[in-house]
């Protein structure tokens, strides 16, 4: 009876450590954030051990063109062309390196149907410097994402 | 009771094992739509965590071909006449050309590239080489420094866009480039150097327009000129029709069959100040020793149709192929490398005046492009 609680403990031990150590770090990417430009929000959520993000709200979610929901009509994938953008995972794998970093993603662009390699930078808590590259990091640009909070009740 | 405590052992010890698992495992993410049903309405209302964000106006519109950082290209003008104008003892003398062509490489690439600030350095190399037909019969000495020695150009420039809120902007260029008949790596001297500048302030009003105006100090005609800038670039909502002009530079109408195959038609002005007479004593008056210091002011307008086309991810091939126009040929004496500004309606004379025929030319280079 004492070796199952001796098992029970270690299970629950390594459960909330991992839970504690992970939410110390990279977790604090997790949330809703809008880049520089306005025109959309993405979640960021952790799935395994890495991090997406998907589009969850659009500025102009109607294509003028179509008057339909905004698909990801330039996507070099053709099969992808009807994919909706509100939903759309645009961040993908990002692993957490430690001292605020997150690296080995991709970001895809819809406006082009470019996805570029990607690392993130949290500045402070609430900021952060997303960079897009081609090959190296040199070849890249930042932008700048905030982070999004429910309306507080006044 | 003891079997029951041992199941009891090997639940708790799988469970054990099974929080070690990694949960990449576990979860589908390969998927980069996400199926399940969200209720999206709950973003409408989110607020900045602290204050407003400062929005910037972006540096492109929708539908624009892309940057090019780097690019590999080779120039071929065909056949076509030049006649060099009379100097000093020297007549007038015309001569068939058979090809003008050359290398040229060039690279641009972003230092800072952030939404509040974007600088670009680059650096280009161009070689223009000349092929006469019947080469030993020349004896201008202008032709002969043609048919001896390349026209070179080595350049470094900057590129700063600074936008000052959401929908305006200040755009600056400069550009040092060093052009003439050297051979590398024995150089011409610094003050040879031929300076361009441009400052242009503009607007963003939407995604699908952008437009600026501002003046320039340029060597596109071939000769210094102070002249006003235009940029307009526009993108129907289609994406399907755009305007790509830095006038007086260049303009293009784009078509785009789809955003990694476009195509356009429109002009280029292109051209820049080279000294002559870095390798040879071609220039050297043979009655009383003195040599001139003299400068081909080369501008062309290039009438074109241009293709681009994706390769394989973020490589591109360029195409193009038109009408070379002759603007100006004419040659300068501009001792000591000091340049002076003519203008439209300067009267300081010419040391040669030249013309050139018009042939059709076309280019191709592989990019690679930031689109």
């Amino acid at each position: 009876m004492n070796t199952l609680k001796a098992v029970l403990f270690l299970f629950v031990f390594s459960f909330s450590s991992i839970l504690s150590f992970s939410q110390e770090g990279g977790d604090k990417l997790i949330g809703v954030w809008e880049p520089s430009n306005g025109k959309a929000k993405v979640k960021i959520e952790k799935i395994g051990s890495k991090y997406y993000g998907k589009i969850v709200w659009l500025k102009e979610p109607i294509d003028p063109e179509t008057g339909k929901p905004k698909v990801d009509r330039n996507n070099p994938d053709e099969s992808m062309r009807s994919t909706p953008i509100k939903g759309y995972r645009m961040l993908k794998d990002f692993e957490y390196t430690g001292k605020k970093e997150w690296s080995e993603g991709t970001i895809y662009d819809p406006e082009n149907g470019s996805t570029y390699s990607s690392t993130i930078k949290m500045k402070d808590e609430n900021t952060l410097d997303i960079r897009g590259f081609i090959g190296v990091s040199a070849l890249g640009r930042t932008d700048v994402w905030k982070r999004l909070q429910m309306p507080k009740r006044k | 009771m003891k079997g029951s405590i041992n199941s009891k052992l090997f639940l708790a010890t799988c469970l054990a094992l099974f929080s070690f698992l990694p949960t990449k495992v576990l979860a589908q993410v390969d998927s980069t739509y996400v199926e399940e049903e969200e209720d999206y309405s709950i973003y409408d209302d989110l607020e900045f965590v602290d204050g407003d964000a400062k929005r910037f106006a972006s540096a492109k519109i929708k539908g624009l071909s892309p940057a090019k950082l780097i690019s590999l290209g080779y120039d071929y003008q065909m056949g076509h006449d030049i006649t060099a104008g009379a100097y000093k003892s020297f007549v007038e003398e015309s001569a068939q050309i058979t090809a003008v062509h050359g290398v040229r490489a060039q690279a641009n690439i972003p230092v800072i590239s952030k939404n509040s600030l974007i600088i670009q350095l680059g650096a280009r190399f161009w070689d223009v080489n000349y092929e006469f037909e019947d080469e030993a019969s020349l004896y201008h000495p202008l032709l002969t420094t043609l048919a001896n020695n390349n026209l070179r150009t080595v350049g470094l420039n900057s590129t700063i866009f600074k936008p000052l809120n959401e929908n305006s902007f200040l755009l600056f260029q400069v550009s040092a480039d060093m052009n003439g008949d050297y051979s590398i790596p024995e150089f011409q001297g610094l003050n040879y150097n031929r300076y361009s500048a441009a400052a242009l302030w503009g607007k963003r009003p939407s995604d699908y327009k952008q437009w600026a105006i501002g003046v320039s100090r340029t060597y596109r005609a071939g000769e210094l000129n102070y002249i006003p800038v235009i940029l307009y670039n526009w993108t129907s909502v289609s994406n399907t029709w755009g305007t790509e002009i830095l006038f007086p530079a260049r303009a293009h109408l784009r078509y785009t069959l789809n955003p990694r195959n476009m195509l356009f038609v429109g002009f280029e002005l292109e051209g820049n100040s080279y000294r002559v007479g870095n390798q040879n004593n071609a220039f050297v008056d043979p009655f009383d020793g003195t040599k001139d210091e003299l400068e081909i002011r080369r501008g062309e307008l290039r009438f074109r149709f241009k293709y681009e086309r994706q390769l394989i991810g973020f490589f591109w091939l360029s195409a193009q192929a038109g009408c070379r126009v002759n603007y100006s040929y004419n040659v300068d004496d501009v001792p000591n490398g000091t340049d002076f500004y003519r203008g439209f309606f300067g009267d300081q004379p010419l040391a040669m005046q030249n013309t050139l025929s018009n042939p059709f030319y076309f280019n191709v280079s592989i990019n690679l492009v930031s689109p």
